[in-house]
């Protein structure tokens, strides 16, 4: 096959995308400024220090798979001296700008599709010798952020992703880059003959499963499927998969990350919560987070939603569960304005004498400022002229000294409500106090 | 829930009372007025030490020393160090390495086929890298920096 299927014969450009994606993403951050964990086993722990949700690549070669509950894995971990940390958020988000910055030297059109993914555009670069192209994207990142990526590169961006895992899992391609581009036909179909179709970018396990009654369980066999039958059988996002698969770009680059229509923030406490004030000082201090994400996209509230929920796995315990929206009178980005609807929602919702185990509040109704409608009715409580200012004092007091430094009382002090993260690396790069420190004695 | 809801609009207008007003910002209309200061054709960006330190943000990072072995170079206990991973380290350059599993704060020797970490300070002595010995340079210091408590 060839690629030509998208030119049309009009010497239209073919596209060419890379995909570029970390290996062992939040394990590598870990390690990166941590000496005593070369070549050791590292697991990072989800919210509350759950499950694994990341794996350095010793713990991959252990047969310890994605997800497992810590508890479950305690023997292994001592046996084999694993070393467990709870999720660093700050670290990895800064680590994970930091490479798209660096990528963002190499190609104009980017998008960031996960934490540790992004698509570049490569098209028009037909000079390029893509291979070397590719190395030099490792090499920078490798240097300059000390994180080993993979890239893969191809005419889709199903066959990049593709590629990207070929050469991740060193079926083609050499030093963690592999091109589809310049692969031989003969050899690509042999490669994707040999990758089960679960791999293929969007193909779930559900999907699989139909596929694997219908005889097809390899990416080349879904590359060489009828269409047609897909369509009808699955829908017209599996049908363009198979397009992607035989070359023919259908799926764009997002650039731009669409604005996003809710933002929330919502966490399991580390031991179950009984008291109304204590459930103000989390709804408050999840208000604080949100109300900061919003200001960062310069957009307004319209309407805040507050849920309250005890523990649905232990159905021995009394269970209660409650959510509750509310319009707001005029669309705000004022975590004191938030707050104070946050607080009369939850008092609403609250019921005593339950063992709450979540809480979470969501901004809904988002809208670009100065596209808001202001309420002729509703009463100007909070100046919103000094509100802007006093906000904005606030996210860069924040932003400098670290989150929660300034905020509202009503976020309390103590917050014994928090998740648990026994093991948390110091915020290396977005904190004056964890910075690492460097002997020299 | 009748305390959440938007107050309902009976559609006639109420003028509020000690309502706030909207006030302009005074730079939303211009008004020449005087003569234009002398000096505005040779306005400078403040000087801003980010520009001094940092040539590379994407690439730096910063360690905080603990330890008197790099005085000689003017490296105290409590400062941050300005460490820099697009600069290619050579010979000479003072970097942070991981050895041993730790970090550390060396001036680099490498010549003659001899690797070594060279500490600024008689009382320390220098940390010659045997063959099959592992050495990370993390990276090249480029400056430094402290505050002090006043």
């Amino acid at each position: 096959m060839s690629w030509s299927e998208n030119s049309s014969g009009l010497g239209r450009d073919v596209p060419v995308f890379a995909l570029v994606d970390c290996n062992n993403f939040y394990a590598s951050c870990e390690r990166l400024f941590n000496p005593k964990l070369k070549d050791r086993p590292v697991v990072v722990l989800s919210n509350n220090d759950g499950c694994v949700v990341a794996r350095s690549a010793e713990v991959k070669a252990l047969g310890i798979p994605m997800g497992v509950p810590w508890f479950k894995i305690q023997q292994e971990a001592k046996r084999y001296g694993i070393v467990a940390f709870s999720s660093n958020y700050a670290l990895y988000a800064d680590m994970s700008n930091r490479v798209v910055e660096v990528l963002s030297q190499f190609s104009p059109n980017i998008e960031v599709y996960s934490i540790d993914e992004s698509f570049l555009e490569l098209s028009g670069f037909e000079w390029l010798c893509y291979q070397s192209y590719g190395a030099e994207i490792r090499q920078r990142v490798a240097d300059w952020l000390g994180l080993a990526v993979c890239v893969g590169i191809g005419p889709t961006k199903t066959l990049a992703k593709l590629a990207n895992h070929s050469a991740k899992k060193n079926l083609a391609g050499h030093g963690g880059v592999c091109d589809f581009l310049t692969m031989r036909p003969d050899e690509l179909t042999a490669l994707l003959a040999g990758i089960p179709v679960c791999e293929v970018w969007g193909i779930g396990r559900k999907i699989t499963a139909h596929l694997e009654e219908m005889g097809i369980t390899t990416a080349l066999q879904l590359r060489e499927a009828d269409a047609e039958t897909i369509r009808t059988r699955f829908s017209v996002v599996v049908e363009r998969t198979v397009r992607e698969l035989r070359g023919t770009s259908c799926l764009e680059l997002e650039e731009v990350v669409p604005d996003k229509q809710q933002i929330m923030c919502s966490r399991s406490f580390g031991a179950l919560v009984y008291e109304r004030a204590e459930l103000e000082e989390a709804v408050a201090s999840y208000i604080a987070r949100v109300a900061q994400k919003l200001r960062a996209q310069d957009a307004l509230a319209g309407a805040l939603q507050v849920y309250i929920r005890t523990n649905v796995f232990k159905p021995e315990v009394p269970q209660y569960q409650k959510a509750l929206t509310a319009p707001l009178p005029e669309a705000t980005s004022d975590t004191r304005i938030l707050t104070g609807w946050a607080l009369r929602i939850l008092k609403r919702i609250y019921r005593p004498g339950y063992g709450y185990h979540k809480a979470g509040v969501m901004l809904l109704g988002i809208t670009p400022k100065g596209l808001q409608q202001f309420s002729l009715f509703a009463p100007s409580g909070v100046a919103s002229a000094g509100s802007e200012k006093l906000m904005e004092a606030l996210d860069g007091i924040n932003q400098r000294y670290g989150r929660g430094t300034l905020r509202l009382a009503a976020e309390g002090v103590e917050k014994g409500w928090q998740m648990r993260r026994g093991n948390l690396s110091p915020r290396y790069t977005t904190d004056w106090a964890g910075l690492p420190i460097v002997s020299a004695s | 829930m009748p305390e959440l809801a938007a107050p309902a609009g009976a559609g006639v207008f109420v003028p509020l009372l000690g309502a706030a007003r909207l006030e302009l910002p005074l730079g939303a209309v211009k008004v020449s007025a005087g003569f234009p200061s002398p000096a505005a054709d040779y306005e400078d960006r403040r000087l801003d030490i980010n520009e001094y330190l940092v040539r590379n943000p994407v690439s730096t990072f910063f360690f905080a020393v603990e330890g008197d072995s790099m005085e000689g170079a003017e490296i105290f206990d409590g400062d941050i160090l300005v460490v820099d991973r697009s600069v290619r380290p050579r010979h000479g350059h003072i970097v942070v390495a991981f050895v041993n599993g730790e970090r550390l704060v060396k001036r680099l020797f490498r010549r003659a086929g001899r690797v070594a970490l060279v500490a600024e300070n008689p009382n320390y002595p220098t940390l010659d890298i045997q063959e099959g010995q592992e050495l990370e340079v993390w990276g090249v210091v480029v400056g430094k920096f402290k505050r002090f408590g006043a």
